[in-house]
Formats: C-alpha cells, structure tokens, sequence
C-alpha cells in the first residue's frame, strides 16, 4: 500500500465530503431542519455546470457562479413549498417532504439530461500532477482549496458578521430572536438558498473526478449525514473535521479491506462515535 | 393626545377554550400600569397577546393601536419595528452568546423620533453589564439577566414595553432596582405594561394598576387607591402564600 497516496486520496475525499456537507451543516445548525433532497441538489449542481459547458459553451468559471445560482432557485422553491412546516417544525413531514422532493428532482434531472451518464471535463480535471509516487489533479487541488475557503468563510461569517449573529440567534431560540424584531422567515429563506448554493458548488468542483449520473445524489445524502453528526449537529469545524476523518478512514479502509464495505464501516465509528461522544467530535465528553 | 397602547376587545383561545377576555386597556405615555393577579389570571398571555407572541399556538383576536395606528395585523417583527417590545417571563436572553452580542442588534435611526438607545446608554443604565461585557448569557446571574432582557429591548427604541415577571427568581434588593429603573425609563417617556406577581413592590412603582381574574379585568384604579382594596391585597397574600 502506498500510504502517500492513500492519504492524498483520503484528503481530497475528507474534503469533497465535508465541501457536500456544508449547507446541511448550516441547514441543521441554523434552522434544525433537514433535507434529504440534498444528493439530488448534490447531482442536478453537477449537471446544471455539465449543461452550461457542454450546452451554452460558457467556461467552467462561469459555469460554477450559473450552477449555484440554480441551486439558490432551487432552495428558495423548496422552502416555499416547506414553509409552513418549517415554522411548525414538523421535522417527520420535513423528512418526508424532502425525501420525495429529491425523487421528483431525479425524475425531472433524468428527464432533461438524459439517464446516461456524463463526463464533466474542466480544464483542472485533466491536468495532473506527479509527485515521485504520488499522483494528483489539479481539480483535487480546487476541491481543497473551494472546501477550505468556504470553510474559512462561513465560519468568520458566522461569528463575525451581523448575519451571522442573526443566524445564530435563530439557532437558539427563533421564537425569541422574533421579539428582537428579526425577520424568522427570512432567514429560513437565506439557510436553504445558501444550501442551494452550497452544495451546488460541491457538485461543480467535486462532479468532474468521477463520470455524474442523474441516478446519484444517496450515497452522498447518506455521506452528508453521517460527516454533520459526527462533527456535533451545527458545528461548522466539526464538520470540516468529521469531513477529513471520514476520507482518510475510507481511503485507508478501502485500501486495506475493500471499497465496497466503507460506508457500512463508516457507520461503524458513527454508532461508536455516538455511543462514547453523543454531541459528535466537536462537543466536549458527554455529549450536549 | 392618544393613548401609546390601546387593546380592545382581545381575546386569546388555546383550542376552544377561551383563556383571555379584555374588553379595554390603555397606556399613556410615560405610564406605568401594573397587571397583577393570581397563578392562570392570564397575566402573561394578556402582554404577549398584544404582541402576537406565543410559544404555544394560542388564537388572538381583537385591536391593538400603537399611538393610534392599528397594528393588529402585523407580525411580531413588524409591531416591534414599530415600538412594540415584550421582555419576556423566562428565557430572556441568548445564552450561547455574550452580553455585547445581545446588545448588538438594535434600532439606531427609527427615523419618527423615538428615543435611542445605544449600547453605551444601557451600560449607564446597568453598569453590571458593562463589566460582564464578555461573557455568555448562560453565565449571568438572573438579575443580570433581567438587565439585559431589559437592555435588549430598549435597543429597540420602544415606545411601550410589555415586561413580564421581572421580579421572578430575584433578590429583593434587586427586585427594587429593576423596577426603579423602569420607573426611570418611564419619566424618559417609555410607557411600561408590568405583569408582576410580586404587587408590593410593584405597587411602589405603578401609576395604575388592574387586578386579572380568568382572564377578564375585575380591578382597575390608581395605585394609591388599588393599595388597599381588599381584593388586591388577596391577590398579594397569595402571592405570598406560593
């Protein structure tokens, strides 16, 4: 085994799964809401940026911008139709509703682009690197580099800026947060775009390292909850952390045991993780 | 000069029971009127009904004017865009973040000529906080907690404040100077409705007061007049009594 690699691998992966992650993270930690359309969310970003490179011959740079701006129409529309559960926060309905959002989203991906599948080419995906053994792209390099200043924004948002001051009143108490004249509303709106967004581009930088398929979106679904509960719902370092762990473990498990068991194993240390340390990575020993 | 808050016939059900029945209330300006009664009266329910605030699912109906503009259609965040501030009984303030975060959201330039208050201006008014600048809401004590609830809602330049319980969970020492403190802000002009349980202290401080019984107004006078009514001073042995 070359561990070299296998770690490069396990970090470019560490970071696709937690880049995927983090408008979940900021949905759940912002809103406690949840979205189980968001691997078709994950898929249809992928294919809006194949469509506008292959189809309106616009460049992958402007491509990415165009792909999450779908994305952002694209959760404005689900928290339309969701609003009023929202509010409620009738999280069995959430699940339900969203879960079938993301079949009709398939259907209508399937339906526009084809079932067959796609190559998205960038001009950063067949370019790669040679290090001694180790081998790369470029488009690796964009993965970590996108996850790490996404990263970095959110949190200095979160923490710094008045919106972020906003979303985190909403976090803890938005019956509260509306006797400080904010706008509850508004900000469910803001959370699910920037999900829209977020994970739009997630599908822009990470769709071109493997052929795209309208069918994909659950083992990415699947993937994304288990990164934003193990890094302790809400917590933005959590995630990037949880993200990296998750990689490196499926990248050395797939090495050493076999690839095809790694998400049954992922879940192996999600159930441990839970039982030794139920707030997730990020929250101090015993849990919340 | 009309009234800075009037409610007419509001009424609150929580499914088909009717919890709250007021025919009319109204506030001056610059007036305290006190809300007394026993546990159940509808002391709370009747302040976050003005607000159309609940964290139940509770069904209000009737009038609210705030300086003779009809609110009761708005949302919560409009009427308290508006000047309508409820401090609540309870959960006041965010624990996760710190005093300065709390203070940070407020209405600078209300632009009709409401009073401001910076975050400078609710340090001068409790200078406690000031000191505790840094640190979290879950580490304040509860009457700092009550100053910032406080302090919160006035950096929303409010022209009526609903303040529920404020005594609640509190020193006696400390009691007395929340609620002068409030008696200060109303000679600044604030109009102040003041639930509260504990009616000696309360009654130092009001201008009026209404006694509440299942939700309907039985009492209603002049806090030097209320002092000795006997019904009052039942509700206040009450009180005494928990």
């Amino acid at each position: 085994m070359n561990v070299g690699q296998q770690i490069i691998n396990g970090l470019v992966l560490g970071h696709s799964f937690a880049l995927v992650a983090i408008g979940w993270t900021v949905l759940l930690g912002v809103a406690r809401l949840v979205n189980f359309a968001h691997g078709q969310m994950y898929m249809l970003g992928a294919f809006v940026t194949w469509a506008a490179i292959a189809e309106f011959g616009l460049p992958y740079m402007l491509a990415v911008p165009f792909s999450m701006v779908v994305g952002i129409m694209v959760g404005f529309l689900m928290q339309q139709v969701l609003l009023r559960l929202t509010l409620k926060q009738d999280l069995v309905s959430i699940m339900i509703v969203t879960l079938g959002f993301g079949h009709v989203l398939h259907g209508v991906a399937a339906l526009v682009f084809g079932s067959t599948g796609q190559i998205l080419d960038t001009p950063f995906s067949t370019k790669n690197v040679y290090y001694g053994d180790l081998w790369f792209t470029w488009q690796d390099v964009a993965i970590v580099m996108v996850a790490v200043i996404v990263f970095i924004a959110l949190k200095t948002v979160l923490e710094k800026s008045r919106l972020g001051r906003i979303a985190r009143m909403v976090a803890e108490d938005p019956k509260l947060a509306l006797l400080g004249g904010i706008d509850v509303r508004k900000v469910y709106f803001g959370v699910f775009a920037f999900e829209g967004a977020a994970v739009a581009l997630a599908g822009a930088v990470i769709g071109p390292r493997t052929p795209i398929l309208t069918s994909m979106g659950f083992d990415e679904v699947i993937m994304t909850f288990v990164v934003v509960v193990l890094g302790g719902i809400g917590s933005v370092w959590g995630s990037y952390l949880a993200g990296i762990s998750l990689g490196l473990f499926t990248a050395f498990f797939g090495a050493l045991v076999s690839p095809a068991y790694t998400t049954p194993a992922a879940f192996l240390v999600l159930i441990a993780v839970l039982v030794l340390r139920p707030g997730g990575l990020a929250a101090k020993p015993g849990g919340h | 000069m009309s009234p800075v808050l009037e409610l007419a016939d509001l009424s609150v059900r929580y499914g088909g029971n009717r919890v709250l029945d007021i025919g009319a209330l109204s506030l001056g300006q610059g007036e305290v009127v006190g809300v007394v009664g026993a546990n159940g009266a509808g002391k709370s329910t009747l302040v976050n009904a003005a607000l159309g605030w609940s964290r139940g699912a509770a069904k209000v109906s009737g009038r609210i004017a705030l300086c003779g503009r009809d609110i009761s259609r708005m949302p919560v965040q409009k009427r308290v865009g508006e000047g309508l501030c409820l401090i609540p009984e309870g959960k006041l303030i965010f624990g996760t973040m710190t005093v300065e975060e709390n203070l940070a959201e407020g209405e600078d330039e209300p632009g009709d000529g409401r009073r401001t208050y910076g975050v400078d201006d609710v340090y001068a008014l409790f200078p406690r906080l000031k000191e505790r600048r840094g640190h979290l809401g879950s580490q304040l004590s509860g009457g700092e907690r009550q100053m910032l609830g406080i302090g919160r809602a006035l950096r929303l330049a409010p022209l009526a404040l609903l303040l529920d319980e404020p005594s609640i969970g509190l020193a006696p020492k400390l009691v007395v100077t929340v609620l002068e403190t409030v008696r200060e802000l109303c000679a600044d002009g604030l109009s102040v409705l003041l639930v509260e349980q504990n009616v000696k202290a309360a009654i130092a401080v009001v201008d009026r007061m209404i006694l509440l019984e299942r939700g309907r107004i039985v009492l209603e006078g002049p806090a030097a007049e209320m002092k000795d009514n006997p019904r009052i001073a039942e509700a206040y042995l009450g009180a005494q009594k928990r």
